[in-house]
């Protein structure tokens, strides 16, 4: 100990200025957006690297329930194609013809591998291995075959780092399937459960059921409408007596999500710039 | 003792003032700045001590941030010129050496000392804030440009106002 202290005190120049320059580098990382994004894209990047290869090891002992996994959504895929292509009319086979416009495509999907994830946190956030070289933006929305995961926050070359559903900063426009009534999925960071979020601002008229789905609404320009987020575990009104305590009972587990769709939304930019130019005070 | 005490607080205020209220809205051609409150922390005798040296440098730092909107960019070069300022003081001695109550100035020391001692230490300090500015090494070349012409233009100011306002002290 003492042989510390004696070090420490030999160089107390040198750890001096040592504690001032991170003082004046967490100041300039925290206070200046530009220095932040380049202190973040070039941490991220890093981290991302280290995390991809510490992924490629581990992925192999997950491989038979990804297999599993994917098989299942194979089979599903199949059942939708069966059901899209064939519609009968008059006893006769027709076909949906794909037109040669890029009109009919409105939501793109790219595939990514989630690489690093958390889901102890208060507010979590995951990272894949596709950015901006894929065609990732900030804003997009990822979703699993299970339902939706979350929203990209950050981009970099090959990682783009997301917001977790499990964050209680990211709120999701959600619908109740059976009422059609629109609601707010948050997770509720305190809690820390993190299969259970909350269903907010559904009023005590309104008739929900345990068991009932929970999609997303076609409120937002990030999801596509009626992607599974999960399903009503338990009602009761809350303390004020005004709304519904409704926990959902998320359809994804964050705990094993190994794959991932990016969903581009090709009119995102008209979608917003639609709302941007109709202001609310906008009174002629 | 005193009578430098006296000069320093003097210059400190001044320059502070100076530097974030006038010489914030002078750039030269879009490369040349002035940072101008470095010759105060030039100024600082050797005798002051390294923690002390630092706190002030931090501080000098910090106010101009707070001006320059670039929270803890100067402080960080400042806090770094002031911890290699020492060394670099006794690398560059003159062949007297230092005298115990004189400023690094022109005024004790002269002209040729002064350059071989204050530009290295401004130009680590411009190229530092360049740097740290430009967050990465993208804009490398136009990073160091600026910190050439910035120091260069720092120091003419500095010698222009010693030769100026300093006169030499009575033996």
């Amino acid at each position: 100990m003492g042989q510390l202290f004696s070090f420490l005190y030999k160089y107390r120049a040198f750890f001096t200025f040592l504690t001032l320059e991170l003082l004046c580098i967490w100041m300039i990382v925290r206070n200046n957006n530009y220095q932040r994004a380049a202190y973040f894209s070039a941490a991220s990047g890093f981290v991302g690297n280290v995390n991809e290869r510490t992924n490629n090891i581990s992925d192999y002992f997950s491989l038979k329930k990804v297999n599993s996994d994917l098989a299942e959504e194979n089979a599903m895929l199949r059942t939708l194609l069966l059901r899209a292509t064939e519609t009968p009319i008059d006893s006769l086979k027709a076909f949906d013809i794909d037109t040669d416009t890029t009109d009919a495509i409105h939501y793109k999907l790219i595939a990514a591998e989630i690489v690093d994830n958390s889901i102890r946190l208060s507010h979590n956030f995951f990272k894949i291995n596709k950015g901006s070289k894929d065609g990732i933006k900030p804003g997009m929305g990822v979703i699993s075959q299970k339902g939706v995961v979350g929203k990209i926050r950050t981009v970099t070359k090959n990682y783009s780092s997301g917001i977790s559903l499990l964050n209680s900063r990211n709120q999701v426009s959600a619908k109740l399937k059976n009422s059609n009534r629109t609601a707010t999925i948050q997770w509720d960071g305190d809690g820390r459960n993190p299969r259970i979020a909350k269903l907010l601002y559904i009023t005590r008229e309104d008739d929900v059921n345990v068991g009932d789905t929970v999609v997303t609404s076609s409120f937002n320009a990030v999801y596509p409408k009626d992607i599974m987020i999960g399903t009503v575990a338990s009602v009761k009104p809350d303390q004020n007596q005004r709304d519904l305590e409704i926990e959902v009972a998320l359809s994804v587990d964050f705990g094993t999500l190994a794959y991932v769709y990016v969903i581009e939304n090709i009119y995102k930019n008209e979608e917003d710039s639609v709302s941007i130019n109709n202001p609310i005070d906008f009174n002629e | 003792m005193s009578r430098n005490l006296i000069i320093l607080t003097f210059t400190a205020i001044v320059l502070m003032l100076f530097q974030v209220l006038i010489l914030k809205y002078f750039v030269l051609f879009g490369v040349g700045f002035c940072f101008l409150y470095l010759m105060f922390l030039l100024f600082l005798p050797l005798e002051i001590g390294f923690a002390s040296a630092m706190v002030i440098g931090l501080i000098a730092g910090l106010i101009v941030d707070l001006f320059y909107n670039t929270l803890g960019i100067h402080a960080f070069a400042c806090v770094l010129i002031m911890f290699l300022r020492p060394y670099w003081m006794k690398w560059s001695k003159p062949r007297s050496g230092y005298e115990v109550n004189d400023l690094p100035m022109i005024t004790n020391y002269g002209l040729g000392w002064f350059v071989i001692y204050a530009l290295p230490l401004i130009f680590i300090h411009t190229l530092t804030v360049f740097l740290i500015e430009s967050g990465g090494n993208q804009l490398m070349g136009l990073s160091i440009l600026k910190s050439i012409v910035t120091t260069l233009i720092s120091l003419v100011f500095m010698i222009a106002i010693q030769y100026l306002f300093y006169s030499k002290a009575k033996r």
